[in-house]
């Protein structure tokens, strides 16, 4: 468990309960820098002023919309804050809905709710989610941003996921895919091949194999030693006319 | 010029392979700000800089490096990077599939969707279709960029979804988390219930989106009204009149237009 | 409101709200608008196509609020054709290219009436292959004033050995085009070229061109807008409908109709609308197909 990200109390009706926030995921990753090529020197990012050619500091910087090309409507960033609900610690629940309803496009991140001290109600709240089997849709200001996010029940804790908003969720009939025609058949043996494929959801047993291997690359350049260069290589797609003969040969594979 | 998606490649399972290609599942929503300089609401633009010879530096001139000690960087070509897991980078390999109402939502990353690319329509189609039917999805890791990801491939509304799942080792736990009385209190219980009650609804994002974006926009008409906008000056600022020897041939040119009219 | 389900090679589309008024003065409506676009569309297409297309969208006619993107939005068809660019600030942005039918068509259903381009392909952000005069009458000028500067820089540029086409903007300026076509060519070039012909054209025509943005500057007199030229602005695209009033179009014309016009005095003769462009490109063809293939380099640079 991390430290406490952030303090708040979530409120619907006549219910208040206080709680902290922790982050649910911790990534470590290699990271890299931008070098200039020539001398490896480490570069910096800088805004550059597009008319004059020269860095601008952060206290010069202003925000624009671009109602027309080159003209902006100035806005200052505490007008943006006015779009927030007024910055309180509360996570206010706005309604309900049947768990299983929202599509996990629009999840986000997930933070655990821990209970905050002399906190009552917690385990309460926890026992109404689950026996009704709903989740909670709430909104609620961090850090001067404003969340939309779904409060949900997992083992005896609480959760707040913060949830995407539609108009940053692509919907998949704008993909335009079309609809092809598959015989009995193909479904038949396709369905068998996935039973024969399936098995329980086992987490830990996928490794980031490749960061091991990024890691020994990089000490291997260290000490001075070759890098072979491996291309990858592409797959030969499986046409529309062999789809029923590979399958059948992926079935007697593994069955 | 082709449809571009973040990257091409194929997936495979079993001895089915599709070539398909990975696009956004998710965008930012229709509101966004430009930086600008305050002093001449030019838009400013996002450079690297050589601090040392204290001027921008062109992207063909700049490479990944990494610290191997304080201030000393190894560089590392994207061809490289690419070496490490070639068979990944290329492919989305299944290697099993699982019933997807096992996998905590927390080990979800980011969505996007597969699309098929030519050739590869129909066994697209069946894959959509078998998992839907079974009710499973795919796991699978692959290489994009410098990263190694353990994803999820599912099947929704007729298309695959593909998500990228957090390594186990990433999800903290939340063992120390719950609260250390066990006791529930049933009447708060009822008493949240009832109020439950009362405010359940179908989920509806849209109209939290909506709320949000007509508040900015709100913003902004006002803004506009009381204040106008401001333009932003040519892109780049042209010195003086221009090469003398254009000049001169025009002025020279301009002599003779003036003498024939 | 009506829906209409629509095939075109092979792709499905669904057209929706077809009886919207959106010329309300003029009883043009968005199925007037698709019809317009369908009819002029070998035209329009190849000087619309591998560039970044920004939309000005009057989903409630051309009397209410516009929407200015330049982002091709997230919920489009996966056939049409995009590319990543990268904005100035860094951030990644897909935008459309109109390169056939039924993208042109899937963009008018989004009410989309004006089509603005860059001067430059999607693939070569940094290379016009055009350099651009964009004539502007300040107040008490009018479309006539321009033909005069127009044509005065057909003069000079012709003595530079350089061909140029003209359209109007299908409001109350003229656009002189001068195809380069020529891989050389950057911003910096269009750009110090056409200021310097401004410069020129502004001290041996004091009483009737300026170069100067600010509006004071601009009464009586016709703005030769040179900063056009940057890989940052586009320009209404040649047969695009504009969103005034009356449904008039930005069109091509003949050098020698220019010089007819000017001499006959009457402003409203050099407007095109959307009837008498589609007669016209019937019977003439695209007039402005040079300006995408005649290859040409800017002189004393």
């Amino acid at each position: 468990m991390g430290g406490t990200l952030w303090k708040g109390s979530i409120h619907f009706g006549e219910t208040e309960v206080p709680v902290k926030l922790h982050a649910a995921v911790k990534e470590e990753r290699i990271q890299f820098h931008l070098l200039h090529l020539r001398d490896q020197v480490k570069l910096h990012q800088q805004m550059i002023c597009a008319y004059e050619k020269i860095p601008v500091p952060t206290e010069a910087q202003i925000k624009g919309f671009e109602l027309e090309e080159g003209k902006y409507i100035i806005v200052e960033a505490t007008e943006l804050d006015q779009t927030t609900p007024e910055s309180s610690r509360m996570i206010d629940v706005h309604e309900f809905v049947k768990t299983g309803q929202i599509d996990p496009l629009f999840l986000e991140r997930v933070y655990y709710l821990e209970p905050d001290l002399y906190s009552a109600g917690y385990n309460e709240l926890v026992a109404a989610l689950r026996e009704m089997d709903v989740e909670g849709i709430c909104t609620w200001t961090m850090r001067k941003r404003s969340y939309l996010g779904a409060l949900q029940v997992s083992g005896g804790i609480l959760r707040l996921t913060t949830l995407r908003h539609a108009d940053e969720v692509i919907p998949v009939k704008s993909l335009g895919l079309e609809e092809i025609p598959l015989s009995e058949k193909e479904l038949k043996i396709g369905s068998d091949l996935i039973a024969q494929l399936t098995g329980p959801f086992q987490p830990q047993k996928f490794e980031n194999e490749h960061q091991k291997k990024l890691q020994a690359l990089i000490d291997k350049k260290a000490r001075g030693e070759k890098i072979a260069v491996l291309r990858p290589r592409r797959l030969k797609p499986t046409t529309a006319d062999e789809l029923l003969q590979a399958l059948e040969a992926s079935l007697k594979r593994v069955a | 010029m082709a449809v571009q998606g973040i990257w091409s490649g194929t997936i495979s399972f079993s001895l089915v392979a599709i070539p398909v290609q990975l696009v956004k599942a998710v965008s930012p929503g229709r509101v966004s700000f430009r930086l600008l300089h305050d002093k001449d609401y030019s838009p400013l633009a996002r450079r690297m800089f050589c601090p040392k010879q204290e001027k921008m530096v062109p992207p063909e001139e700049i490479v990944r490096g990494y610290e191997i000690a304080p201030d000393r960087y190894l560089p590392i070509t994207d061809e490289e990077l690419e070496s490490v897991s070639p068979e990944r980078s290329r492919t989305i390999e299944i290697v099993g599939f699982i019933d997807m109402n096992e996998v905590d939502p927390v080990y979800y990353d980011h969505p996007y969707y597969l699309v098929p690319l030519k050739g590869g329509e129909k066994p697209y189609r069946l894959l959509v279709e078998i998992m839907h039917r079974t009710n499973r999805a795919g796991l699978a890791k692959f290489v994009l960029a410098e990263r190694e990801y353990l994803v999820a491939v599912k099947s929704t509304d007729g298309a695959l979804a593909l998500t990228t799942l957090h390594y186990h080792d990433e999800i903290l736990s939340d063992e120390d988390i719950s609260p250390k009385e066990g006791k529930v209190e049933a009447l708060a219980v009822g008493r949240m219930k009832k109020s439950i009650k009362t405010m359940m609804a179908d989920f509806n994002p849209g109209k939290y989106a909506d709320e949000r974006r007509e508040k900015v926009m709100a913003i902004l008409k006002r803004k506009a009204r009381e204040k106008g906008t401001v333009e932003a000056p040519a892109g780049e600022n042209v010195e003086g009149e221009g090469p003398p020897d254009l000049i001169a041939a025009l002025e020279d040119i301009m002599r003779e237009v003036e003498k024939n009219r | 409101m009506s829906q209409k389900v629509v095939e075109i090679a092979g792709r499905r589309l669904s057209l929706s709200n077809l009886e919207k008024d959106l010329y309300p003065s003029h009883g043009f409506t968005k199925a007037h608008v698709l019809e317009y676009y369908r009819r002029i569309a070998p035209c329009i297409l190849p000087h619309l196509k591998d560039r970044a297309l920004t939309l000005k969208r009057y989903p409630e006619g051309v009397e209410k609020d516009f929407f200015f993107e330049k982002r091709c939005p997230p919920h489009h068809p996966v056939w049409v054709e995009t590319a990543e660019i990268s904005r100035d600030d860094g951030e990644r942005m897909t935008i459309c290219l109109v390169n056939n039918l039924e993208t042109l068509i899937w963009v008018e259903n989004l009410a989309s009436l004006e089509l603005h381009v860059p001067l430059a392909r999607a693939g070569s952000p940094e290379t016009p292959d055009s350099m651009v005069f964009d004539l502007d009458p300040g107040e008490q000028a009018d479309i006539l004033d321009c033909a005069r500067v127009a044509l005065i820089l057909r003069d000079l540029l012709s003595r530079l050995g350089l061909e140029c086409y003209v359209k109007t903007s299908g409001q109350k300026g003229l656009h002189v085009y001068v195809p380069l076509n020529w891989t050389g060519t950057t911003f910096a070039d269009t750009k110090t070229f056409s200021k310097a012909m401004a410069i020129v054209m502004q001290k041996n025509y004091p009483d009737l061109v300026t170069e100067k943005m600010a509006k004071e500057h601009r009464k009586g007199k016709v703005f030769i807008n040179w900063s056009q030229n940057d890989s940052s602005k586009t320009m209404v695209c040649v047969y695009s409908l504009r969103a005034r009033e009356r449904p008039m179009v930005s069109f091509p014309l003949e050098w020698k109709e220019l010089e007819r016009l000017a001499g006959e005095g009457d402003p409203a003769r050099l407007q095109v609308t959307h009837g008498e462009a589609v007669s016209r490109v019937e019977h003439m063809g695209d007039l402005f197909g040079e300006v995408l293939v005649k290859k040409q380099r800017l002189p004393h640079l």
